[in-house]
């Protein structure tokens, strides 16, 4: 375990590294024994229901809380340290801006915090803004335009790696998509990326990689396609004529059958493994027939895991 | 030293562009100098005394208050909408963002300070030596200081209904009690004696007494000093247990 450590502290390729990470309030642990790393230039999505220890990883990472145990290290170093912090740009769920400081002055300002920042003209850029909304006070602009002077804020100290916690909360989809398009170009440019979200959809399509959260413990890890493959359960369904308590007892005694319910009028089974659960069913001359094989999606298999998380809460 | 310079100076544009400050802290204080010198006779003896004390009294009062109201509730504001949780992720250290607030605070203080002297020469005529007016001047910057960290303490409420409520009881208690408003003379002698306790007639002590000639009690400037102490530490207490998450 320490070889390890060793190992990653000195290797430059590791931006983000969480080492057995719980934080508990009081006795609930909002994050329990979470390990990971992320690599540089990666776009890292952390997926998780409401409630699933998301923010509370994020605050870690941004050292604005303390883990009750466990490491985080950013660049090899405290989140806390203020050379490390310079290296960092972040976007806050909601934030309203200090008030009575214009936009171009809330750049100006937050430019001054770093050592080399983005030159102005490209931040005005980024925020999409006018002229003339950029000479209006910070807390006078809309739900949207706040976002965006977030963002610009964020990309303030051209940082090389960026945090973003639930980014696309209330933007409509025009908003949302071009949010999306800067921070592929953010990546591009070999930033490393760490975002928030619960919209499956966003992690599935924006990340090379997703951290799936779930009670605060990391529920899976890896590519959108091997999260797929992780948390995705494949199904059987069908018909029969001669359903029956006793039809459903021998389908849940095959061996490659996970579980079996009804649905939309048909008979289902989830199994890990589609090819052998046939072969059991044809094996045992079921009489079963009009049969359909499903991969399940992404969505509902989250849906499921959130919802079980849900189940499992109030039992 | 440029991080500091602009931070100071972006504080300072803030309170300059809030209508309020304009209002609590100028025009109120300069409409009961008015009231208080030309509407209503008070019948002091010696008026002119009596016009340059009550100036001294409504200058404290102004900057007194907005050590502890603008200070405190805006301290609240930045932590309710989250600005001060992101502030706290920028490299910008903390104690920076503070010296910044203080600075920008002192910088209103001292333009108050001077707005206010000008309204009573021009409504009254009032005249002092330079010394005076320099003198006075000071005091009332230097002992700004325990308003600031009452200030502070204030900052540190939850909510900002209930830090402009209670920042609003304190000003005023203090400003009636001390002495600000009317001189403590007329208040029952059990109120007189909590008078002379109170931070805030010790604060308007030391203007009064320069203008006439004498120089502050240093019983004046030690009980704004055990002021200043008590309630910087209750401050930091409180900021360090609502931090230890």
């Amino acid at each position: 375990m320490n070889a390890t450590n060793a190992n990653a502290n000195t290797n430059a390729n590791i931006i983000i590294e969480m080492n057995h990470v719980t934080k508990s309030f009081k006795d609930k642990k909002a994050v329990d024994g979470i390990s990971f790393q992320i690599a540089k230039g990666s776009i890292v999505a952390i997926l998780g229901p409401n409630g699933a220890g998301k923010t509370t990883a994020l605050s870690m990472m941004l050292g604005l809380l303390e883990p009750t145990e466990g490491t985080v290290r950013l660049f090899g170093g405290q989140p806390k340290d203020r050379k490390i912090r310079e290296r960092i740009g972040t976007m806050l769920q909601e934030v309203n801006f200090m008030d009575k400081l214009k936009v171009r002055e809330l750049l100006a300002l937050f430019r001054s915090y770093y050592p080399a920042p983005l030159d102005m003209d490209s931040l005005i850029e980024l925020t999409g803004l006018s002229k003339s909304d950029l000479n209006r006070y910070g807390e006078k602009l809309s739900g949207g335009q706040k976002r965006s002077l977030g963002f610009a804020l964020a990309m303030a100290g051209n940082p090389e790696l960026v945090f973003f916690d639930e980014p696309t909360v209330g933007l409509d989809i025009a908003a949302r998509r071009r949010f999306w398009d800067h921070v592929g170009r953010l990546a591009d440019e070999g930033r490393t990326i760490l975002f928030t979200t619960h919209y499956l959809q966003e992690a599935d399509d924006i990340a090379d990689r997703i951290l799936l959260f779930n009670q605060g413990k990391l529920a899976a890890d890896g590519t959108p396609e091997q999260i797929k493959f992780q948390i995705v359960k494949r199904t059987i369904s069908f018909t029969s004529n001669e359903d029956s308590p006793d039809l459903r007892e021998r389908l849940m005694k095959l061996p490659p059958v996970l579980d079996c319910y009804d649905k939309d009028g048909r008979i289902y089974v989830s199994t890990d493994d589609t090819d052998e659960a046939l072969a059991a069913i044809f094996a045992e001359q079921l009489p079963v027939h009009d049969i359909r094989i499903d991969q399940g999606r992404l969505d509902e298999a989250f849906e499921q895991l959130t919802m079980s998380a849900g189940e499992a809460k109030s039992s | 030293m440029k991080i500091i310079g602009l931070q100071c100076k972006v504080e300072m544009m803030r309170i300059l562009r809030n209508p309020f400050y304009v209002f609590w802290s100028l025009a109120m204080p300069i409409a009961f100098y008015f009231i208080f010198t030309r509407v209503f006779n008070t019948g002091a003896d010696d008026v002119q005394l009596w016009q340059a004390h009550y100036l001294m009294s409504m200058t404290t009062f102004s900057v007194m208050g907005s050590a502890i109201m603008t200070l405190g509730i805006r301290l609240v504001q930045e932590r309710t909408n989250g600005w001060d949780k992101f502030m706290r992720v920028t490299p910008l250290p903390g104690t920076t963002y503070f010296f910044g607030k203080m600075f920008g605070q002192t910088v209103m203080h001292l333009f108050s300070i001077i707005v206010i002297f000008l309204a009573g020469f021009l409504i009254n005529g009032v005249s002092l030596a330079p010394s005076q007016w320099l003198l006075s001047g000071l005091w009332i910057i230097g002992g700004s200081l325990p308003f600031l960290a009452l200030g502070t303490l204030v900052g540190t409420m939850k909510r900002v209904d209930t830090a402009s409520g209670v920042s609003n009881a304190v000003y005023m208690i203090l400003a009636i009690c001390g002495g600000m408003w009317m001189p403590i003379d007329i208040l029952p002698r059990i109120m007189q004696r909590i008078a002379h306790w109170l931070p805030s007639f010790n604060f308007g002590g030391g203007a009064w007494a320069i203008i006439r000639g004498q120089a502050p009690e240093w019983s004046s400037a030690l009980i704004l000093l055990g002021y200043f102490l008590l309630f910087m530490l209750l401050s930091t207490y409180i900021r360090k247990k609502q931090e230890a998450v």
